[in-house]
């Protein structure tokens, strides 16, 4: 009989993580992936992982990995040469390394023009951190590094959502409160492909007791497959039906169909907006000015026992203004508009009857959705929550990626949100909720992130824009600091959400006025391709080729590391250990009863010359002389969780070496105390037994709400004075600096967004670029593969076979009827070309997409990648430029793209 | 009476294929052999259009179309209803891939694995020769079934007695268990909503149902 064992574990491959499951090991084999059913009724989706989480197996054992460290023989780099990488010891490889980084700390950390010389790039959503182990303790005992290069996040992530989800109810990420709501409006967020188990279960059983969800979008996804309804919208107009939708709940209903207590009393829709557009002021405290119905008087917006006015125009005696740099705008006897007033003006343009002819969706169809949203919300309603009584409103609206992100995508999440906050649905039970924050203070807390700032709201961290204090030089090569205001300037998550597009880009090339980038001494690189996962792929080629000195951490050859100076094979996810904290809220819809820790444990030995992270990078600061700046790091929590708290102390030793085991254990025991109050301490062996530990955790803390309503705080909605100062500011810092060519992005700081003709910003873009849109009349888009979406899984076998059931795998869909017109049949190879690049695969003739647009799923066109490359998928990421012209006020864009269609040959 | 079936809930299921990984892994399936795959439908046209995602596989038909053509009676109908293979007797003639209505079984003349003619370690500790040149297919996962009633749990119940793809799935979509205990779960579940069966006119009396608000002929 072999020796069978079914060791606990995660997976965190993907934001949507992590997820509890359990290995089968035979006779030291990893042979299966099972879900761990001890978290039955503790893990969201029942202690159940998705389909990628089964590829670990294959991916212990791919003949394709990287086997030895390795360095390059040929200083040629490019996708045509052969890098000649040879085997060598891992004393050789870490010895070269720390060579490389004693000349940087003798020239110093940043270079002439104050960039720090070691860059460090990791993959998607921050997930790496969850197996690289120690490696952020050596990363902070080193000192300043550029965190700035991205491999598509930060820039096609959903980007705005990040930031202003984050800013205005601490939602970094955003999401319907599923299991309470009744009725969600959902464009394009294909959650039942990206939203990994929690989602996916979360809304299977919504829809099972009766929950409504109508999907807007081009092509009918998956999650589009499941809604009870599919609106076929014209790419990128989401705004425009929002906007309607907002008219309908303005304008073509009773303001009693609103909350109007939460809009009075938890937002700034009372606030007095003055002739410069912004809030008037009262003229000795500065605060704002709310016009009170029963002294009919302007008042200072905390003036308690008052009936805030909404609607109107109100003369008010004196007050002033707080315009840009300190400017102040003094009156006597001056007329305002409440900020609901303002907002109306604006909407009143954008009828159902206007929004048709943009997002080619009936008029009728608008009206109806409004009408449904109004009639589920249940104004009034309150529920029963931990003993607590909160308003229910089950009624929320969900954002995906390409509406998320690149030009529209701020109307679209402000739309969204005020939305929510006219029926009182943003932060309470049923509605619309954040799950985590990024970019304020303590990362993994929101609800500690509130606290009391400006004007009644929640205190903002942006970057300064004042003229003493902005960053006219940058931090960092995607000068995120200097023009992003809402990104903050709160460590490596602020930096790696900046424009990291333009870090590869400004290497190249800069605008007119503009510094060119230093290429960083040394380049790390970590679970990451951005050679082939960016935008314009052989651009991105081209400018990776010439990182003078790149480390990368290689599971196997791919398209990135090709260019690479030396190849680490670090263990995966099954052969390394890290202990990591689940549960509360987090990305996605990890929204839980429970909060803990978890371990991931090697479950098997490491193939071949692979090492556990945290091995490589005790190595790194031990060879580097910054042992003692390492293990004080991981005393703070570095390594995730801090091993000194209120009664308990695991600290470790800060002069002596400690193997990771010894590192874990202490972080096991210290974790336990924690969580458990000093009541239990378990150490690394117990975790290996049992997998996880937690605490409940109360479902009142879901919500912002009651958070709000403590601190007295309203939300900032839906009247954005802040940032247009904040934007004005910029703008004349960009000026004084003689740079011009960030004006377009600053057009986005509106006080109360406006229609922006997206379809039509991205043909004059094409038309700038040199192209004619006659000559490219189809909107290329992407969509999310389960199989696939962040898995790291495009050289992994199993995807592949069971990705082959799922509709328009590894090919391009189009719509069966212009398919006919073109004469093209399933499985025609066809080629999609925009102004930048040519990319070709099988057709997918389908009826749910629009004719005017093509998708492309999964992000392919591997050519290095064992397995993948012979896959001839085609890739959106090929075609699509990388533009500033096509680059948001956030410093994100969307993966759209002008295209034509040819038809190459008939299928054999 | 005992009759094995599943229940797969159309409502729920969202062709994330976590049950066919699942399935292949439990069951240690070549590349390509899939004992049970979710089909990916659209439904309707532009712009009135749907997809649909339904779980397939055996559907241990009460009246196996596969057993009545086998010439070796290598497959056979347990007294639980599960249709099953005795690979020592089956010859490979194929009979019973064709009689399927359901598309279900699998031949595998010659391996291959998932990078080539070599198997990884994983694949090398799970192979069985026993399973090349004969028909395979869903079994239920029946010996999980009769190891975890040996421990006196109950299908459909507990995970250790359960097949691998219902304790896989993400969406909450598949059910198993005894249809004649009206207290297990599948006979609770389908005494309260709509369903129906794959070609049922065929006579087949499949095992395995379908939760579906809608028409079955809308899946058509």
């Amino acid at each position: 009989m072999p020796d069978t064992r079914l060791l606990p574990t995660y997976c965190y491959n993907c934001v949507a993580g992590p997820d509890l499951m359990k290995v089968k090991v035979e006779d030291g084999v990893a042979t299966e992936v099972q879900p761990n059913c001890d978290a039955a009724g503790i893990h969201p989706a029942n202690g159940r992982v998705c389909v990628k989480a089964y590829g670990h197996v294959q991916k212990v054992y791919n003949p394709g990995r990287i086997k030895t460290p390795m360095k390059r023989t040929n200083p040629k780099k490019g996708r045509n040469e052969d890098p000649g990488f040879v085997p060598i010891s891992w004393d050789e490889a870490l010895d070269t390394i720390t060579q490389k980084l004693s000349k940087v700390k003798q020239q110093g950390l940043k270079d002439e023009a104050g960039l720090p010389r070691v860059a460090v790039s990791f993959g998607h959503g921050g997930t790496p951190a969850s197996y690289m182990g120690t490696l952020p303790a050596f990363l902070a005992s080193w000192g300043p590094i550029d965190f700035s290069f991205g491999s598509g996040q930060g820039v096609k992530c959903v980007h705005s959502e990040h930031l202003y989800g984050e800013y205005w109810h601490r939602g970094f990420t955003v999401c319907a409160d599923t299991v309470n709501t009744n009725y969600v409006v959902s464009f394009g967020a294909n959650l039942d492909s990206s939203g990994g188990p929690c989602a996916t279960w979360r809304h299977a059983a919504a829809r099972a007791r009766g929950c409504k969800r109508v999907q807007v979008e081009p092509h009918l996804s998956v999650t589009g497959g499941t809604s009870a309804e599919w609106v076929p919208i014209k790419p990128k107009t989401d705004m425009a039906f929002m906007f309607a939708m907002l008219h309908v709940m303005l304008f073509e209903n009773a303001r009693t169909a609103l909350d109007l207590p939460f809009l009075k009393d938890r937002t700034a829709a009372p606030y007095l907006v003055g002739p410069e557009g912004y809030y008037l002021r009262h003229p000795e405290s500065g605060k704002p000015l709310i016009w009170d119905l029963l002294s009919a008087t302007a008042v200072a917006h905390d003036t308690p026992d008052i009936d805030a006015a909404i609607d109107g125009t109100f003369e008010v005696i004196k007050a002033y203004e707080q315009g840009p740099d300190d400017e102040r705008f003094e009156y006597q006897m001056v007329k305002g508009n409440t900020s609901f007033t303002e907002m109306n003006d604006i909407i009143s343009n954008y009828t159902p009857e206007w929004a048709q002819s943009v997002c080619d969706v009936p008029a009728s169809t608008i009206r109806r959705v409004a009408s449904e949203f109004l009639q589920h919300a249940c104004v009034g309603e309150t529920v029963e929550v931990d003993g607590e009584t909160l308003p229910f409103r089950p009624v929320a609206i969900a954002l995906g990626k390409t509406v998320n992100n690149g030009w529209g995508a701020y109307q679209c999440c402000w739309a969204r949100t005020v939305m929510a906050t006219l029926v009182g649905a943003l932060e309470v039970p049923g509605g619309t909720i954040g799950t985590t924050v990024r970019l304020n203070r303590p990362l993994g807390n929101r609800l500690a992130s509130v606290k009391p700032g400006e004007d009644g709201f929640m205190a903002a961290s942006l970057n300064p824009t004042d003229r003493d204090n902005w960053h006219d030089i940058p931090v960092g090569r995607n000068a995120h600091s200097t023009l992003v205001p809402l990104l903050g300037n709160n460590g490596a998550w602020s930096q790696a959400l900046g424009p990291s597009h333009l870090a590869w880009m400004f290497l190249d090339d800069a605008p007119e006025g503009w510094e060119r980038n230093s290429y960083p001494d040394i380049w790390f690189i970590y679970r990451s391709n951005p050679a082939i996962s960016f935008w314009d792929s052989n651009q991105m080629t081209e400018i990776v080729a010439k990182m003078p000195f790149t480390v990368a951490f290689a599971y196997t050859p791919d398209e990135t590391n090709h260019m690479a100076d030396i190849l680490l094979p670090d263990a995966t996810d099954f052969e390394s250990t890290q202990l990591i904290q689940i549960g509360g809220t987090k990305f996605v819809e990890q929204v839980w009863k429970h909060q803990g820790v978890a371990l991931r444990q090697a479950v098997v030995e490491p193939q071949h010359e692979a090492r556990d992270m945290s091995w490589i990078a005790t190595e790194l600061a031990k060879r580097n002389g910054l042992l003692r700046q390492f293990n004080q790091a991981l005393n703070k929590g570095a390594g995730g969780i801090s091993l000194k708290g209120e009664g308990y102390d695991f600290s470790l030793d800060v002069d002596q070496e400690h193997s990771p085991d010894a590192v874990w254990d202490a972080a096991c025991k210290a974790a336990t105390s924690f969580f458990s109050k000093g009541k239990e301490v378990h150490d690394l062996q117990w975790f290996k037994e049992h997998g996880f530990y937690v605490v409940p955790y109360k479902r009142e803390d879901w919500y912002l709400y009651p958070t709000m309503v403590k601190q007295n705080l309203r939300f900032e909605l839906p009247y954005q004075e802040r940032l247009i100062r904040v934007g004005e500011e910029l703008k004349r810092r960009m000026h004084e600096k003689g740079s011009h060519w960030w004006d377009l992005q600053l057009t986005e700081y509106e006080a109360i967004p406006s229609w922006h003709d997206v379809p039509t910003h991205y043909e004059k873009a094409l038309v700038n670029m040199g192209g004619k849109p006659e000559d490219f009349p189809f909107w290329g888009i992407t969509t999310k593969s389960a199989q696939y979406a962040a898995g790291s899984n495009i050289s992994i076998q199993l995807m592949d076979d069971v990705g082959r059931n799922v509709r328009g795998h590894g090919s391009i869909i189009l719509n069966a009827g212009v398919a006919k017109q073109m004469g093209i049949e399933r499985g025609d190879r066809i080629e999609i070309r925009s102004l930048v690049g040519t990319t070709s695969g099988r057709a997918e003739p389908v009826q749910g997409i629009r004719p005017d647009t093509i998708c492309i799923p999964g992000q392919f066109d591997a050519w290095a990648t064992p397995y993948a490359k012979d896959l001839d998928f085609p890739s959106l990421n090929t075609i699509m430029p990388l533009s500033i012209e096509l680059t948001d006020g956030t410093g994100s864009g969307a993966d759209l793209v002008r295209v034509s269609i040819r038809r190459l040959e008939a299928v054999a | 009476m005992t009759r094995y079936v599943m229940v797969a809930d159309l409502r729920r299921c969202v062709g994330c294929q976590t049950c066919t990984a699942a399935c292949k892994q439990a069951n240690a399936t070549l590349p390509g052999v899939q004992w049970r795959r979710v089909l990916d439908i659209e439904v309707g046209e532009f712009p009135d259009v749907s997809r649909v995602f339904l779980p397939t596989g055996c559907q241990h038909c009460g009246d196996p179309p596969c057993e009545e053509v086998c010439p070796t009676t290598a497959t056979y109908q347990r007294d639980d209803g599960s249709v099953q293979i005795d690979h020592d007797l089956c010859i490979g003639c194929g009979y019973c891939a064709l009689a399927c209505p359901y598309e279900a079984r699998y031949i595998v003349d010659e391996a291959e694995f998932a990078y080539g003619m070599e198997p990884m370690p994983n694949e090398a500790a799970r192979f069985d020769e026993g399973k090349i040149g004969v028909a395979q297919k869903c079994t239920f996962c029946i010996d999980v079934v009769d190891a975890g009633i040996a421990k006196g749990l109950k299908p459909g119940v507990h995970p250790e007695a359960t097949p691998a793809c219902v304790n896989a799935c993400i969406s909450g979509a598949l059910t198993f268990g005894d249809k004649d205990d009206p207290n297990s779960p599948v006979s609770k579940l389908l005494a309260k909503v709509e369903h129906f069966r794959m070609h049922e006119d065929l006579g087949t009396d499949p095992g395995f149902y379908y939760i579906w608000d809608k028409k079955p002929e809308d899946l058509m």
